[in-house]
C-alpha cells in the first residue's frame, strides 16, 4: 500500500489491502453481476409482453416479431377474439390511483395533525396515548380484518371506494414517522411564533408543516405505493369488476385468461413501470424515510 | 368525547406567561396551578389528535375488542345467516343465536393437525430470513465501499472492460448466428457495469432495491409464469444442466455420496463447535450471562442433534429422541457454563446476541445436513434421468420456490438500507486500530463490523420474525392458493380462508389471536432485551 496516495479514498469500513484498482474491478464485476441477475425477470417480462401468442410457450426469449399491439389489447376488453381480449385496465389503473391518492391525502393530513399533537402540544395524558399508538403498530392487521369487514357491512360500504379508503386513512406508523421528524425541528421556532401571538393552528400550518416537508413527502410516497399495491383489503371488499384496483384486476386477468401470458405480461409491465419510475425519481426521500422510520424505541 | 366536539377551542389570543417546552419536565412548575391553561392544552391536543383518534378507535380499537369477543364465539356464516334464520322461522323454530363457546376454538386449534402443519409452513418460510439478512449484509458491505474513490484509471479500465464484454457478446452472437438474446443480455450487463462504474453505488443500490420496491401482485404473477414447469423460462434454463448433473452423478458410486454426506455432517459439527466456543468465550468475557449462555448452547445443540439421533438411531420415536437430547443438551450446557467466568454479567444479559448466534449456527447446520442428504439421495433419484422440479406444483418444491422469489426481493430490502446506514456510522478509528494490530479482513469483520452492526441485526431479525409470522398471504393467494396439498398455506392464509371463504368467523378470529399472541411474545422479547442490547 503506497503511503503517498495523492487522493486517499474514504476508508469508512473499507479495506483495500490488495491493489485498489484490481479490487475495484472485481467489486464492479460482482455487483453488476448480481444486479444483472436481479434484472433478468424484468427482461423476460418485457420480452414476453412483446411476443405474439404463438411464441408464448417457446424457450426463445426474443420475440421474432415485436407485437406492440399487446399493450393496446390489454385495454381492449370487448375484443371478440378471446386470445386478444384485455381487461378494463384503464379503469383498474384509475381506481388504484384514485384510492391511493385519497388514502395518501387523508393519512398524511391526520398523521401530521396527530404528530403535531404528540410532539408540539403538551397536554395531560399525551405520553400514555402515544404509547398506546406505538403498541398498535405491532398489531397484526389480520386480527382486525373480520370485525372491520362486519363494520363495513353495517355501514353499507362493502364494494365501495369509501369502504376501501377509510380504514387505510389512519395510521399509527405515519403518526410515529412524522412525530420523529417534528421532534427534530427546533422548539424555539414555534415558541417565538407563539410569543408573537400565533395560534396553535398557525404554528402548525405556517411553521411546523413547511419545516417537516421531507417527512410529509416520505410518508406520502410510502402510503401511496403501499395502497397502490395493497391486496388484502381490496380483495375482500371489492365485488364488482368496475371497482377492481390494479392488483385485483391483474389477478382476475390471470385467472380468467390464463393462456394470454403475453397480454398479462404487458399488463404487469405497465403496472411495474410507474413504480420503478417513482422509485428512481424519489429514492432520496425513500432511503431517508426507511432509515428514519426504523429508529424505534 | 364531549371535549373533542368543542367547536373551536379557546380564542387564539397570545398565551400569557412563559410557553412550556415540549418536555413536561422542562416547563416551569408555576404553570401547573392554572387549571384553565391545562384544560386549554388538552382541548388543543385533542383537536389536533381527533381526526386520527376517531379513525383509530373505529378501525383499530373497536375491531380489536370485537375480534377478541369473536374468538370465543361460535359465529359461523354457514349457521348464522338470513336465509337460515328465515328457514328456521318458517319451520316455527327460533333462529339460532351466536353463542359463547369459551375456549373451544383454541382447544380445537391445538388438537388440529392442519393448524400445526400451517404453523410449520409459516416457520419454514422463516428459514429465508437469515439467508436474506446475510445477503443484504453482504450487498450493503459491498455497496458501502467507495468505489469511485480510486483514480480515473480504474474507471477507464472498467469502462473498457464493459465495452469489451459487450462487444464480445455481440460478436459471438453474430458469429454463432444465434438469437439476439445474447446481444441483448450482454448489452444490459455492459450497461449496468458502465453505469455502476460511472454512477457508483447509487446505480447498484437502485437496481438491488427495485425488486423489493415493486414487489406485489404484479411481480408475483411474473414469477408464477416463470415457474411454469412446461414453458416457463426457469426450467428452460435448468433442464440441460440438471440433466447433465443427473447423468454425471448416476455414474458416481454411492460411496462418494456417502462421503459427501459424512463431510457435511462433519462440517455441521465444526459449525456447532465454533459457535459453542464463541458462546463460551463471550460468557467468560462477561458479555453474556449464565442463562443466556445456557439457552444459546441448548438451542445450538438440541435441534440438530435431535434430527440426527431421530434419523439414524434405530428404534427411536420422536418423543424419546427429543426428551433424550433435551436432557443431554441441557446437562452439557450447564456443565460447560459451570466454568470460571472472568468478568461478571447478570444472568440474562446478552440473550439477544446468544440467541442470534445459536439460531444462526443452527440454520447453518441444517443447511449443511440438508445438502448432504440431498447428495445422499441423488443417485437413486436420478436413476432414470434428472428433471428440474415442478416448482409451484410440487409439494416439496413449492415452499423453496416461494422462498427463492422472496430472496430476490429481500437482497435489496430495507434491511440493506439499514445496514448501509449503520455501516457509515461505524467509527473509522476502530478499523485503524485493527489495522495497526494487523487484523485480517475476516477478523476485522467479526470483531469490528459485526458487533457494531449488532443493534441493526437485532432490529432486523425481530422485525423479520414479526413480519414472517403474519406473512405469506399474498404469495399463497396469488400463486398457489395455499397448495399443493396445503404446503404453502401460512397462518395468514389460513385465517383468510377460514374467515372469508368458509365463513367460520369465530374460529378464524381465534387463529388470528393465536398469531397475535406469538407476535406479542416476540415483541415483548424485543422490549425486554432489544433496548439494552441496542444501547451498548
Amino acid at each position: 500500500m503506497s503511503t503517498t496516495d495523492p487522493n486517499p479514498p474514504i476508508q469508512r469500513g473499507s479495506n483495500l489491502r490488495i491493489n485498489p484498482l484490481l479490487t475495484a474491478t472485481w467489486m464492479h464485476l460482482l455487483l453488476s453481476g448480481v444486479a444483472f441477475i436481479m434484472c433478468l425477470p424484468f427482461v423476460w417480462m418485457v420480452l414476453t409482453s412483446l411476443k405474439p401468442l404463438s411464441e408464448v410457450g417457446l424457450d426463445t426469449w426474443m420475440p421474432t416479431t415485436y407485437q406492440w399491439s399487446n399493450y393496446r389489447d390489454v385495454f381492449d376488453y370487448e375484443n371478440p377474439d378471446i386470445n386478444r381480449r384485455g381487461i378494463q385496465f384503464a379503469r383498474f389503473y384509475w381506481n388504484s390511483i384514485f384510492v391511493a391518492s385519497w388514502v395518501t391525502f387523508l393519512q398524511v393530513t391526520t398523521s401530521a395533525m396527530a404528530a403535531f399533537a404528540f410532539s408540539r402540544l403538551n397536554w395531560p395524558g399525551r405520553d400514555r396515548v402515544f404509547l398506546m399508538y406505538l403498541g398498535t403498530m405491532m398489531l397484526p392487521g389480520l386480527v382486525m380484518m373480520i370485525p372491520n369487514y362486519q363494520i363495513m357491512i353495517e355501514l353499507g360500504l362493502v364494494d365501495t371506494f369509501p369502504g376501501l379508503i377509510l380504514p387505510a386513512a389512519f395510521s399509527a406508523f405515519g403518526t410515529f414517522l412524522l412525530r420523529q421528524f417534528m421532534l427534530s425541528i427546533p422548539a424555539s421556532l414555534d415558541e417565538a411564533a407563539e410569543i408573537d401571538g400565533a395560534s396553535k393552528w398557525r404554528v402548525f400550518w405556517d411553521i411546523i408543516l413547511p419545516m417537516s416537508r421531507p417527512g410529509l413527502i416520505t410518508l406520502a410516497i410510502f402510503t401511496f405505493m403501499g395502497n397502490y399495491n395493497s391486496f388484502f383489503w381490496p380483495l375482500v371488499m371489492l365485488k364488482s369488476e368496475s371497482h377492481y384496483t390494479l392488483p385485483i384486476g391483474l389477478m382476475y386477468f390471470d385467472s380468467s385468461r390464463g393462456q394470454s401470458t403475453h397480454l398479462l405480461m404487458a399488463a404487469v409491465t405497465m403496472s411495474v413501470v410507474p413504480m420503478v419510475v417513482i422509485f428512481i425519481v424519489l429514492q432520496k426521500y425513500l432511503v431517508k424515510g426507511i432509515q428514519l422510520g426504523a429508529v424505534k424505541g | 368525547m364531549t371535549l373533542m366536539q368543542t367547536p373551536k377551542g379557546p380564542t387564539p389570543i397570545p398565551t400569557p406567561g412563559p410557553t412550556p417546552g415540549i418536555h413536561p419536565e422542562l416547563s416551569p412548575p408555576t404553570d401547573q396551578p392554572f387549571f384553565t391553561r391545562q384544560k386549554r392544552q388538552l382541548v388543543w391536543g385533542l383537536l389536533f389528535l381527533s381526526p386520527n383518534l376517531i379513525g383509530f378507535l373505529v378501525f383499530t380499537l373497536i375491531p380489536l375488542v370485537l375480534s377478541l369477543i369473536l374468538a370465543f364465539s361460535n359465529w359461523d356464516l354457514r349457521l348464522h345467516n338470513d336465509r337460515k334464520s328465515a328457514q328456521l322461522a318458517a319451520a316455527g323454530e327460533s333462529p339460532e343465536w351466536v353463542r359463547f363457546v369459551g375456549l373451544d376454538h383454541f382447544i380445537r386449534l391445538f388438537t388440529d393437525d392442519n393448524f400445526w402443519y400451517y404453523l410449520g409452513n409459516t416457520l419454514f418460510f422463516m428459514i429465508g430470513l437469515p439467508i436474506g439478512i446475510a445477503l443484504s449484509l453482504i450487498s450493503a458491505i459491498l455497496l458501502s465501499k467507495d468505489l469511485r474513490g480510486g483514480s480515473l484509471k480504474s474507471w477507464v479500465i472498467i469502462f473498457f472492460g464493459a465495452v469489451t464484454i459487450a462487444s464480445f457478446g455481440i460478436l459471438s452472437a453474430i458469429g454463432l448466428g444465434s438469437a439476439g438474446i445474447t446481444i441483448l443480455l450482454t448489452g444490459i450487463f455492459g450497461l449496468i457495469l458502465v453505469g455502476g462504474s460511472v454512477g457508483g453505488q447509487t446505480i447498484y443500490r437502485t437496481l438491488f432495491y427495485i425488486p423489493n420496491f415493486t414487489a406485489g401482485v404484479a411481480t408475483m404473477l411474473l414469477w408464477k409464469k416463470m415457474y411454469n414447469p412446461v414453458n416457463g423460462p426457469i426450467n428452460d434454463i435448468l433442464s440441460e444442466p440438471v440433466d447433465l448433473i443427473g447423468r454425471t452423478i448416476g455414474q458416481l458410486p454411492q460411496q462418494v455420496m456417502n462421503g459427501i454426506l459424512l463431510l457435511m455432517l462433519g462440517l455441521g459439527g465444526i459449525v456447532i463447535h465454533l459457535c459453542a466456543t464463541r458462546l463460551l468465550r463471550l460468557f467468560r468475557d462477561g458479555e453474556i450471562g449464565g442463562v443466556s449462555a445456557i439457552l444459546g448452547l441448548f438451542f445450538l445443540i438440541v435441534a440438530p442433534v435431535t434430527v440426527v439421533v431421530f434419523r439414524w438411531l434405530p428404534g427411536m420415536t420422536y418423543d424419546i429422541s427429543v426428551l433424550m437430547v433435551t436432557v443431554l443438551g441441557l446437562g452439557l450446557a450447564i456443565a460447560r457454563v459451570g466454568i470460571h467466568q472472568d468478568f461478571f454479567a447478570t444472568a440474562s444479559e446478552g440473550v439477544g446476541s446468544s440467541m442470534m448466534l445459536s439460531v444462526g449456527g443452527m440454520s447453518a447446520v441444517f443447511g449443511l445436513v440438508g445438502l448432504g442428504l440431498a447428495f445422499h439421495h441423488l443417485p437413486v433419484a436420478s436413476a432414470d434421468g434428472l428433471t428440474p422440479p415442478n416448482w409451484l406444483q410440487d409439494v416439496y418444491w413449492a415452499k423453496p420456490a416461494l422462498m427463492i422469489m422472496g430472496l430476490w426481493g429481500a437482497i435489496g430490502s430495507q434491511t440493506m438500507l439499514l445496514y448501509l446506514a449503520a455501516l457509515t456510522n461505524v467509527p473509522g478509528e476502530l478499523y485503524e486500530a485493527a489495522d495497526i494490530d494487523g487484523a485480517s479482513p475476516g477478523q476485522k469483520f467479526w470483531n469490528v463490523t459485526w458487533p457494531q452492526l449488532a443493534p441493526t441485526t437485532f432490529f432486523v431479525v425481530v422485525m423479520g420474525v414479526i413480519g414472517g409470522l403474519q406473512g405469506g398471504f399474498e404469495m399463497a393467494r396469488v400463486m398457489t392458493y395455499g397448495g399443493p396439498a396445503g404446503s404453502t398455506t401460512t397462518l395468514a392464509y389460513f385465517i383468510y380462508t377460514e374467515g372469508f371463504e368458509t365463513g367460520r368467523l369465530g374460529f378464524s378470529s381465534a387463529v388470528s389471536w393465536t398469531m397475535f399472541l406469538m407476535v406479542l411474545i416476540v415483541t415483548l422479547f424485543n422490549w425486554k432485551f432489544g433496548n439494552r442490547y441496542v444501547n451498548d
